[in-house]
């Protein structure tokens, strides 16, 4: 920071020896202060990240080493608990209904969300304001009533989903206790939580492209499906790649819909049909009362949304970055 | 300059009055033990759980005891409030009642510091009150008593009788008992029914079948103690696992307490399903337009028990004796015998069996049937079961497999090598 250097020479012979050395200080302890101020201001944010996020997942990377029983003793066994996950089937289940339920989730909704933002960034669409506004109401709405209702509709005698595929002559399609379909059932719920939040960022971000660029394009002789790809894509680069690794950080921590669907029990159906990840830590956590089981999870689970995010992040650079 | 100065005080001032509302709501009567003045004001954190059928009984004690307050808390389902326990116990804190049900006792009396070992606070005193089988689920291995036992399950078949005369079955409670005294008889029955009508007979094969033939030995998954498993070798669960496979031709595979379930009682998806005394209010409860429909056969078999809970004072309760107090009052015969009355819970007390209270009882909703007798004789002749810390990791191993039988998603070839797989990998 630089402090303006014209001084009047009426001003200087005025200051005198005394208060140059005081301005001095002043100016030293003013510009300590200014170099602390930015810190002072996301301190609060630090502290209590410190405290809430970064305490308790280096806590949890501790409690993996131990055989730790929630409301009893604690013993240290080392990686046995990782070696144990290793060997686990149920950890390899879960794992699997994890990605199959995050892919399922997040590709369609991230594609649906685009062309759904393409829609609603035409001028002529009436009631814009209107449509943009609704479509946060799933995101607003409470997890569990939506649970409840889809887990209604979705029912195996009594749904509306298996009245209608009866109507085309499918027989009745138990979503809670095949495997897939039961994927399809969390997939839709979350989908239709999120697309909502990601159509909005799709739409923001639209919005912010110059007009001369499609102008440009026009001119060039692309149509409509051109444009899309070649244009709004790569501008939308950026963008796309928040929502991509958002989506997988959340996607591969899929909980309370397979938690609310599988109550009361908490292994995701008797097959472990949709036991998630984190479902599973829970379970071990909570239901069988092995902390340090669950906090091996956690670890793991850790490991692969940096990993996956990471992955999916090169993966989304390589969208058309010309420019 | 002055605006902003003005606007310093204003913040000042603000945070200033936060910070002594803050203050002074931490300081009512919660920790009321120390305020002499008032008469020793206390405040009990009661935590329950789904239909126990006490709510008159806790506006009567706080009525009659004018210095206790009771807060209450009731988590919906036995799960959630075992979640909840055991993450207020893992942080040092708790309620001063919890209630816990039984499936979930043998892990938490596995660690018996957690909670007030009642002894020290009398419940010698009321142990002979209680059936002994009963009172057994709530003490420790080393003989500390964690809860005091509130209602028994008893077990009876719940019947529809306008179905099962539909399909050219008896209707009279008599008969019906008579049909089935083994499970074997059940079955065929239920055979009779899905030829006649074409839809199965009982709602599922692992609560109505698997779960009640499971207790009637006297030993389930372990032996004399938490190092004795005997769940492979015990004879018993080998049975009830082939019974519960043997029974799904006549099950409509409604898991229980789901929508299908709540539904099927309604349309009639299913005619017959186990009942222990909770049950009947549920089932008037989801499904009164049924009412005069349904009538209470015995379970084959005799005896039977499903449910129940017990309740316990954590340890770092400030009460812990008018958290007793409480406690005895509401499991004590008289308002036990309330609450059978209001709601179906049966009592855990003998001495009120051969009463005529008991004895004459009898429940409209299930075509007047004598549902005081019934369930008074199908706790008769229980054996204690010990139930050991890894019980109900055990038993929801086992029944997912046969849950994943009924369902059609595995099949029963080599459920029982499945299910033993299972049960090893997840008591590791």
């Amino acid at each position: 920071m630089t402090l303006p250097t014209s001084v009047s020479p009426k001003e200087e012979s005025k200051s005198g020896a005394m208060s140059s050395r005081s301005k001095r200080r002043r100016i030293r302890s003013a510009s300590r202060a200014d170099a602390i101020a930015p810190y002072a201001y996301i301190a609060p944010f630090f502290i209590i990240f410190g405290i809430f996020g970064l305490f308790p997942t280096i806590f949890t990377f501790y409690v993996a080493l131990f055989d730790w029983n929630p409301i009893g003793g604690q013993t240290f066994i080392g990686f046995d608990n990782f070696t144990q996950l290793y060997g686990d089937p149920r950890f390899w289940n879960a794992l699997r209904n994890t990605f199959s339920m995050w892919i399922l989730s997040t590709v369609p909704q991230l594609t649906f969300a685009l062309f759904l933002a393409q829609l609603l960034n035409n001028i002529r669409l009436k009631f814009a304001n209107f449509f943009r506004m609704s479509m946060l109401i799933p995101y607003i709405t409470s997890v569990v009533a939506t649970t409840i209702v889809f887990a209604s509709l979705f029912g195996r005698e009594y749904g509306l989903i298996n009245f209608f595929l009866g109507i085309f002559g499918v027989g009745n399609i138990d979503f809670t206790a095949n495997t897939l379909a039961s994927h399809i059932l969390v997939a839709t719920m979350v989908m239709w939580r999120w697309f909502g939040y990601n159509t909005l960022i799709y739409l923001a971000a639209l919005q912010a492209i110059p007009k001369d660029v499609y102008e440009a394009a026009a001119i060039d002789g692309a149509g409509g499906f051109k444009q899309f790809f070649f244009v709004t894509i790569p501008s939308l680069r950026p963008v796309i790649i928040f929502t991509v690794i958002v989506s997988t950080i959340g996607g591969l921590q899929i909980f309370t819909e397979p938690l609310l669907l599988s109550s009361p029990g908490l292994t995701g159906g008797a097959g472990r049909q949709f036991q998630t990840l984190t479902l599973f830590l829970y379970e071990q956590g909570f239901g069988n009362f092995e902390f340090g089981y669950g906090s091996a999870i956690g670890v793991v689970l850790f490991l692969l949304i940096v990993v996956f995010s990471i992955i999916n992040f090169f993966l989304s650079r390589r969208i058309a970055s010309d420019d | 300059m002055r605006s902003r100065s003005i606007l310093k005080a204003v913040i000042a001032g603000g945070a200033a009055m936060a910070l002594l509302a803050g203050c002074s709501s931490g300081g009512s009567t919660e920790n009321g033990g120390d305020s002499p003045s008032s008469g020793k004001q206390v405040t009990l954190n009661v935590w329950t759980f789904g239909g126990m059928g006490l709510d008159e009984l806790f506006t009567k004690y706080q009525s009659e005891n004018p210095n206790i307050t009771l807060k209450l808390t009731n988590a919906g389902g036995s799960d959630e409030q075992a979640q909840a326990l055991t993450t207020a116990l893992a942080g040092g804190k708790g309620p001063d009642v919890a209630a816990i049900e039984v499936g979930y006792m043998s892990q938490f009396k596995a660690q018996p510091q957690n909670f007030v070992d009642l002894r020290t606070l009398g419940s010698d005193d009321i142990q002979d009150t209680f059936l002994d089988w009963r009172w057994e689920q709530g003490v420790a291995a080393d003989g500390a008593v964690v809860g005091i036992p509130t209602d028994v399950g008893g077990l009876a078949m719940a019947y529809r009788t306008d179905l099962f005369e539909v399909a050219g079955l008896p209707t009279d409670r008599e008969e019906v008992s008579a049909l089935w005294p083994t499970w074997e008889d059940f079955i065929t029955v239920g055979n009779q029914y899905t030829e006649a009508t074409g839809k199965g007979m009982v709602d599922n094969a692992t609560n109505s079948v698997y779960n009640a033939v499971v207790r009637q030995g006297d030993q389930m998954y372990y032996g004399d103690g938490p190092d004795d498993l005997v769940y492979d070798t015990n004879p018993q669960v080998r049975e009830a696992f082939d019974l519960a496979l043997g029974s799904l031709e006549l099950s409509s595979n409604t898991g229980s307490f789901s929508e299908e379930w709540n539904a099927g009682m309604n349309n009639g998806d299913f005619a017959v399903l186990a009942a222990p005394a909770w049950m009947m209010t549920y089932i008037s409860q989801q499904a009164p337009d049924t009412n005069g429909k349904w009538d209470i056969a015995a379970v084959p078999g005799g005896v039977g028990n499903w449910g129940g809970s017990q309740l316990t004072i954590p340890a770092n309760s400030e009460h812990p004796q008018e958290a007793f107090d409480f406690m005895s009052w509401l499991m004590a015969p008289e308002q036990q015998l309330e609450v059978f009355q209001a709601h179906g819970n049966f009592p855990s007390t003998p001495e009120l069996y051969e009463t005529p209270d008991i004895q004459e009882f009898s429940s409209e909703f299930f075509n007047s049937a004598p549902v005081g007798p019934i369930f008074a004789k199908s706790t008769e002749g229980i054996k204690p079961i010990y139930e050991g810390p890894q019980q109900r990791i055990i038993d929801t191993a086992i029944q997912n497999v046969i849950g994943q039988v009924e369902n059609g998603e595995e099949s029963a070839e080599g459920a029982w090598e499945r299910a033993m797989a299972d049960v090893e990998t997840a008591i590791q």
